[in-house]
């Protein structure tokens, strides 16, 4: 090809450059499903929902308006929060523009059903675990009791079901939940099921248990606990408060009927991480005593949120 | 001749800069039109703090000038957001007290401050227009204001009471004058660059790097014949850059009140505050960067994924076409050499870009604000991208030339061609208003595609603006808003134009108010999260939607979250 003609028809391409982005651009702001798209999801979505299950959306950014659509009801916060998706049985995706969850890669579909840009899926977990307790969603005066250590004395904390909610806006701990149990250390010295933002931006539903002052220990003891074969769960810091990785490290220790059976470590700049005890002799007790310690050399902003269950 | 001409220096008149008025004022117009549905931004609402202070003086300064030049009535009016610069706040002041509160203009106090930006953005089209037209041709001009003004993050800063726009312009106009006064010598035009280079460094600190681009100018367009004048005792540096080194900081200081006491100090306390700035947390690619190391493809980046991608091809197209046209004959013995250009034209606006985006060479500078921080290159870029257009039309034109009627006037081909490479950036400019800052290009997918990739959402909290309405309709009387990240003076004016309800109480702490805002960024999810445990729900009871993509989400309490009966 000559220069010239090569000069002649980019010259006539960028014309057509122009008029594809111009079509390109009518095409992606119309790609995505709007509000109203998503509430004509809401029956279908409703129909498949089960209580248990947990409503996932693909891409996840999108999920704020599938929660203003589709309703609260099937957007629990503990599913929404959730630590992982291993302990669900089934999963409904609502998805949009192609896009898949990775949480549920691996997961067969049952059911798929089209809503205009929305596609309703029903999944099911390949392995469901049996999760014989929950320590998150049994705290409370009638399996647990908490106290903290300080300079050689313990002392309780004290449950209020009615307590203020206290939230502090940008660079701050988690929300004060109504039902907690108060330490005298501090006003944030709470133990309570709250709600962090981990090291990828996303909700964790956890246990706020920080530690007390001077090396003690904050403890939580449940009574009655049916255990499985392990301890599995996650610990984490708010991600603001950890990012700069200057805090000491985090220590849950648990132990079973007075035995210690292990310990999980959270250092900045971990996230949400993962910890997996095994129970050993403990394994499948229908009543056992749990206690999980939670320990820092130093307690400035060490707010160690951790969730865990025995299957 | 393929790659264009090498004239410069046409001669513009009035007609010329009556059409480039005609361009300004349509633009203002257009925005001016399109204010009221714009939410205020952070910084919008400490500029009408600190403009409404600086008209306070202004009153006095009118009534009793001896008075107002006094040291301590100076510091209690100008120490009000000493941080920045006087220039611009103080024409917000008076375009707020003369047509807002005299003339009665403007129906909202807020347009009236904003209505100084949009001068500046005026501004920039008429100056593009005239340089490109001056330099090159009319068409050149013309399509280099249209592409600048379709440049959708453009058309969101040209609307604030800010200093984006406004630097843009100074920067634009500093260098002309430079360059008029190079291209024109005599000591009017270099008075003048020296003026504007003052009114520039009293605009805002990008103004500290205008000097770079004239030094380098000088040095690559006349450094090989300094030794040749100097022998030859011919004076070898023109008379402008001597005037802006020495006029331009007197007009600098001579118009900001704040340092004509303590200059020294006050002088190093605004550069201390820009150089050891704080660093604000922006996410790239899904990953929140608060301080240094930042990654070095963020500028290029977040110009492909913001800059409509024709006016980047045309910029492509006319940068290299004007590089060929003066440095061909370098390499190709068989191109044209260039005609004489005693500006150096191309070389200024390549440096115009250059520099505006050297200090996200490094990794340590700062990359918050999006794309605002390198604003000033967007005019050189739409010159050399109107080049482009220039060279494309005449190709096309010749291409077609014998195949069409001759009653085809070859002006409509332009035009056609014209129409082409322009409705992408209009449709995206229209569509991206009132979200501006959460406008992406097709090239990475538009909003959802850069939701998808994980790019920023927004930032300043502007998007309030979105869900007055809903808060107008739903939240009872007296009740009290969450504002999240719209400053508390941002709010205010919203309050005092009447675009949110003046018995509304904003709060601080979500667990205080009625109904929360949150403004989607990834650092403040937390924040989101706050709302869930406050309200009990994780349902927002409103969110505000771009192309598909949540920008600003409103919680509330049960009784005002659920939806009115009509």
């Amino acid at each position: 090809m000559k220069p010239r003609t090569l000069v002649t028809a980019l010259a006539f391409a960028v014309p057509v450059i122009g008029l594809l982005e111009l079509g390109g651009y009518f095409h992606f702001a119309n790609r995505a499903p709007s509000p109203e798209a998503w509430e004509q999801a809401r029956p279908a979505v409703h129909e498949a929902y089960q209580p248990g299950d947990v409503v996932v959306v693909a891409p996840r950014w999108a999920e704020p308006i599938a929660r203003w659509k589709l309703g609260g009801e099937v957007f629990p916060l503990r599913e929404v929060a959730r630590p992982d998706v291993t302990r669900y049985a089934r999963a409904i995706e609502v998805s949009s523009m192609g896009a898949r969850s990775p949480e549920l890669e691996g997961w067969p579909v049952d059911k798929e059903s089209h809503v205009g840009k929305l596609v309703v899926r029903t999944l099911r977990n390949p392995v469901p675990p049996t999760v014989t307790f929950d320590f998150t969603d049994h705290l409370g005066p009638s399996r647990a009791e908490v106290e903290f250590t300080k300079k050689g004395r313990t002392q309780p904390c004290r449950y209020n079901a009615r307590a203020p909610i206290e939230t502090r806006g940008y660079y701050s701990p988690p929300p004060f939940p109504a039902q907690r149990y108060q330490c005298d250390d501090g006003p944030e010295h709470f133990i309570g099921v709250t709600v962090i933002q981990d090291d990828r931006a996303l909700p964790r539903r956890c246990i706020f248990a920080p530690p007390p002052g001077d090396g003690g220990e904050t403890i939580l003891r449940y009574r009655d606990v049916p255990l499985g074969k392990v301890i599995r769960g996650h610990l984490g810091i708010q991600w603001i408060m950890e990012r700069d990785r200057l805090g000491s490290p985090t220590t849950l220790r648990v132990r079973v009927d007075g035995e210690d059976v292990g310990q999980a470590v959270h250092e900045d700049g971990e996230g949400w991480k993962p910890f997996e005890l095994a129970l050993g002799s403990h394994a499948g007790k229908e009543k056992a005593t749990v206690e999980l310690r939670v320990t820092a050399p130093e307690r400035k902003e060490r707010h160690l949120c951790f969730e865990a269950d025995s299957r | 001749m393929i790659f264009g001409n090498n004239r410069v220096g046409r001669p513009v008149g009035f007609r010329d800069h009556l059409f480039g008025f005609f361009l300004a004022a349509a633009y203002i117009a257009i925005l001016i039109a399109t204010a009221d549905n714009l939410g205020y931004a952070r910084d919008e609402g400490f500029y009408f703090r600190a403009s409404e202070t600086y008209a306070k003086w202004f009153d006095i300064l009118w009534d009793d000038p001896k008075e107002a030049i006094k040291k301590s009535v100076v510091d209690t009016y100008w120490k009000t957001n000493n941080e920045h610069p006087a220039l611009v706040k103080s024409v917000f002041a008076l375009t707020w007290t003369i047509l807002y509160k005299k003339l009665g203009w403007f129906a909202e106090e807020g347009t009236s401050f904003r209505f100084g930006g949009m001068l500046f953005a005026g501004g920039a089209l008429w100056l593009l227009y005239i340089w490109g037209a001056r330099a090159r041709s009319r068409t050149v001009g013309l399509v280099a204001a249209l592409l600048f003004a379709l440049m959708p993050r453009i058309f969101y800063h040209s609307h604030l009471d800010c200093f984006d726009v406004p630097i843009a312009t100074m920067w634009l106009f500093a260098a002309y004058a430079y360059w008029r006064s190079i291209q024109q010598g005599g000591v009017v035009w270099a008075l003048t660059a020296a003026v504007v280079f003052g009114l520039a460094l009293n605009t805002k600190h990008n103004s500290w790097f205008l000097p770079f681009a004239v030094i380098a100018h000088l040095l690559v367009s006349r450094g090989p014949t300094l030794l040749r004048d100097i022998r030859e005792r011919r004076f070898p540096l023109p008379l402008s850059p001597f005037a802006m080194a020495t006029i331009g900081p007197l007009v600098f200081v001579g118009l900001w009140p704040w340092l004509w006491f303590d200059t020294f100090e006050r002088f190093l306390g605004y550069v201390r505050f820009h150089t050891n700035h704080d660093y604000y947390n922006i996410v790239y690619f899904g990953q929140t960067y608060w301080k240094p190391p930042f990654p070095r493809s963020w500028a290029p980046m977040m110009t492909l994924a913001t800059v409509p991608t024709i006016t980047l091809v045309l910029f492509v197209i006319g940068f290299v076409s004007r590089a060929y046209a003066r440095l061909g004959y370098l390499l190709v013995s068989r191109a044209p050499r260039p005609e004489p250009d005693r500006a150096s034209t191309d070389l200024l606006w390549a440096l115009g870009v250059a520099v505006a985006y050297a200090p996200w060479l490094s990794n340590s500078t700062p990359i918050f604000g999006g794309t605002k921080h390198w604003i000033t290159a967007y005019p050189f870029m739409c010159l050399f991208a109107a080049c482009g257009f220039e060279l494309v039309a005449k190709q096309v034109r010749t291409a077609l030339a014998a195949k069409l009627p001759s009653a085809v006037p070859s002006r409509a081909i332009d035009v056609a061609v014209g129409l082409c490479v322009l409705s992408a950036p209009l449709a995206q400019t229209v569509g991206s208003h009132p979200w501006g800052l959460s406008n992406y290009v097709p090239l990475v997918g538009g909003a959802p595609g850069a939701a998808s990739l994980g790019l920023n959402r927004q930032f300043w909290g502007f998007t309030t603006g979105a869900v007055t309405d809903w808060l107008n309709e739903h939240v009872p009387k007296g009740g009290r808003v969450y504002l999240h990240d719209t400053a508390w003076d941002s709010w205010r004016m919203l309050q005092r134009d009447g675009r949110v309800a003046s018995h509304f109480r904003g709060v601080f702490q979500p667990h205080k108010a009625d109904a929360s805002l949150y403004h989607h960024e990834e650092h403040m999810q937390h924040v989101e999260y706050q709302m869930w445990v406050t309200y009990g729900t994780t349902a927002p009871a409103h969110v505000g939607v771009y192309d598909g993509v949540p920008i600003i989400y409103v919680y509330a309490r049960p009784d005002i979250a659920k939806p009115k009966e009509k």
